[in-house]
């Protein structure tokens, strides 16, 4: 359904001198630099599929959706979207996506919410009946049907974005792009929202692309991540075996009923945290049976579980560039 | 068809959004209505002194003037209606504004362009311009028949699509500049030009506002039409220059936003 082959994005930009020298020098001559935004990208999606795209800050997420919705031309690559190549901006294109933009807004703040969507249904051509279905079914959905005529500049942060979603999908797009929809958000809207696009996606099999800083995020929508550094792809497969490609390691915690000695933690395994009576060792997977054995025979273990590493930790070592880029 | 008829429903659906926006802040646009009516009685002023003073400028005895500023204001009016929107073009391109529009299946520039209507800047100047061409038309005793009305709108719709293509040009340059105010101060101060018949001016000056940067065309044409004061060649620019000059905004527009890199997240 979407095949993106070696998609590369730069952006010429001119080089600031700091203080007043700087303005004055800039004013007569200006030295251009490219920056690489986006390097080397190549992955496809399947129809239906729900992608986490993880990366930091500057990493060339937002780039590549806007490329893939049309918004921007890329220097170089292909995509292809059922046919379309995005930044031709086709109408028959643009009425089978949609893009929903955590930092930006697209409903009248001044007017309720409803009128934004009802501006959708002309300019997307939705007629009346599936347009009312629609509106009726996601504010059902999203917990916002009291809000439909209350004055968009009213609501709070969640209310808003929850009505940009569905401002976003009053077309019923197939495919829908997200740009941390849930910054900024409490944790209840967070939740909501999450909840929310998971069954839409299932009810409509829309193809979702998510980036978010927030791993619950991922972890509750995606079954597959891909990760992009400095404009390059690093990782492209299941979320779970994010872990497994980084050494298959397993942290267990441990209560005691007495305080433990460090030194006497760091013979089981390599100490993460210590507390008087409890802590968090890092081990092989293959040896938390063993450990875990030595550790009940020779404390007096009160309680202990055994977790995978955060996924935060693992993609943050995808970050650090200790992984190497596929 | 079809599509000039969604887009005429598009604009009625942006006026009346605009319309009701702006009325959640009574006092803004009632305060709004008043600053325009304040600019207004400015212009009237001219129109008073030419009065007093009962002089005719060549051909023009006051009660043409009078039409000719009322053409002026009307155009004005109408031209305000959507002026704010030229206006937060640059900011737009600048803070990557325009990512959201740009995946519409509707013409962008008909969107960015149009969205916002502002009616309390419409109101005053077209009830005021549409007395004062109506006063001026029979005082100056101009003859009253299908063609001479007929033309007389004719030109009033080609001065309206000449303002929105001629002033467009100047705000698309954001695209390039990002930061435009300089630009726009000299494209507004070309607006009242026009505040005063273009035959106040001096022969060259009229012509190149006539066929260069046919700003004179806009709100003169209509009255100099009425008066028989167009050549058939002048009949014809008055038709063709805002068509030409549509074309001349439509592929600037094209060029600019392929060059619109939208903003970092």
């Amino acid at each position: 359904m979407i095949t993106v082959e070696h998609l590369r994005k730069e952006f010429s930009y001119y080089k600031k001198a700091t203080g007043i020298q700087g303005s004055l020098r800039n004013l007569f001559h200006r030295e251009t630099l490219t920056k690489e935004a986006v390097r080397d990208i190549s992955f496809s999606v399947e129809r239906g599929e729900m992608i986490g795209f993880l990366g930091p800050n500057g990493a060339g997420k937002t780039t590549t959706l806007k490329m893939l919705s049309g918004i921007l031309h890329p220097t170089a690559g292909k995509i292809d979207i059922d046919g379309f190549i995005p930044w031709e901006r086709k109408n028959a294109f643009k009425q089978r996506i949609s893009i929903v933009m955590g930092q930006k807004n697209q409903l009248w703040w001044d007017l309720p919410a409803s009128d934004s969507f009802y501006l959708n249904k002309c300019i997307f051509h939705v007629e009346d009946g599936p347009y009312r279905d629609i509106v009726t079914e996601l504010a059902g959905l999203l917990d916002v049907k009291e809000l439909l005529n209350v004055q968009v500049r009213r609501l709070s942060l969640g209310e808003r974005m929850k009505m940009e979603i569905l401002a976003a999908l009053i077309h019923r797009p197939d495919i829908l792009f997200l740009d941390e929809p849930t910054i900024g958000l409490d944790i209840l809207s967070q939740q909501k929202i999450r909840e929310f696009l998971k069954i839409y996606n299932e009810q409509w099999k829309t193809t979702v692309i998510i980036t978010s800083h927030h791993m619950a995020d991922i972890q509750a929508l995606c079954q597959r991540a891909v990760i992009i550094n400095q404009g390059n792809l690093v990782y492209d497969g299941r979320l779970e075996d994010i872990n497994a490609l980084l050494g298959k390691r397993k942290l267990i915690h441990v209560k005691t009923a007495f305080p433990v000695a460090q030194e006497i933690w760091g013979s089981y395994g390599q100490v993460r945290e210590v507390e008087r009576t409890g802590a968090v060792l890092e081990v092989a997977q293959d040896r938390v049976r063993e450990t875990l054995g030595s550790i009940l025979s020779g404390l007096q273990v009160e309680d202990f579980t055994v977790t995978e590493i955060p996924l935060e930790e693992s993609i943050a070592r995808f970050y650090q560039k200790e992984v190497t880029p596929l | 068809m079809k599509k000039l008829w969604q887009y005429l429903r598009l604009v009625g659906v942006f006026a009346k959004y605009s319309l009701m926006s702006s009325l959640e802040y009574r006092i803004n646009f009632v305060a709004g209505v008043a600053v325009e009516m304040g600019w207004m009685v400015i212009k009237l002023l001219y129109v008073a002194i030419i009065y007093k003073a009962g002089t005719d400028i060549g051909i023009l005895t006051p009660d043409h003037i009078l039409l000719f500023v009322g053409t002026y204001m009307l155009l004005t009016g109408v031209y305000m209606l959507y002026f704010g929107n030229f206006c937060s073009l640059p900011g737009m391109v600048q803070q990557g504004d325009l990512d959201l529009y740009l995946v519409k299946p509707i013409s962008l520039q008909f969107y960015v362009t149009l969205r916002r209507l502002d009616f309390s800047l419409l109101l005053p100047e077209m009830v005021a311009g549409c007395a004062m061409i109506a006063v001026g038309w029979k005082r100056a005793g101009l003859p009253v028949g299908l063609v001479p009305v007929g033309g007389f709108l004719f030109y009033l719709f080609c001065g309206c699509l000449l303002t929105y293509s001629l002033f467009l040009l100047p705000y698309l340059i954001s695209f390039w500049t990002v930061s435009l105010g300089g630009i726009a101060d000299i494209s507004n101060a070309l607006w009242d030009f026009n505040n005063m018949p273009s035959l106040i001016y001096g022969r060259r000056l009229r012509d190149l506002g006539t066929y260069v940067l046919p700003i004179f065309v806009i709100t003169n044409f209509p009255g100099l039409f009425l008066m028989g004061e167009l050549s058939t060649g002048a009949c014809i620019w008055g038709a063709a220059a805002p068509v030409v000059f549509f074309v001349i905004a439509r592929l600037l527009w094209r060029v600019a936003l392929a060059r619109y890199s939208s903003a970092s997240s």
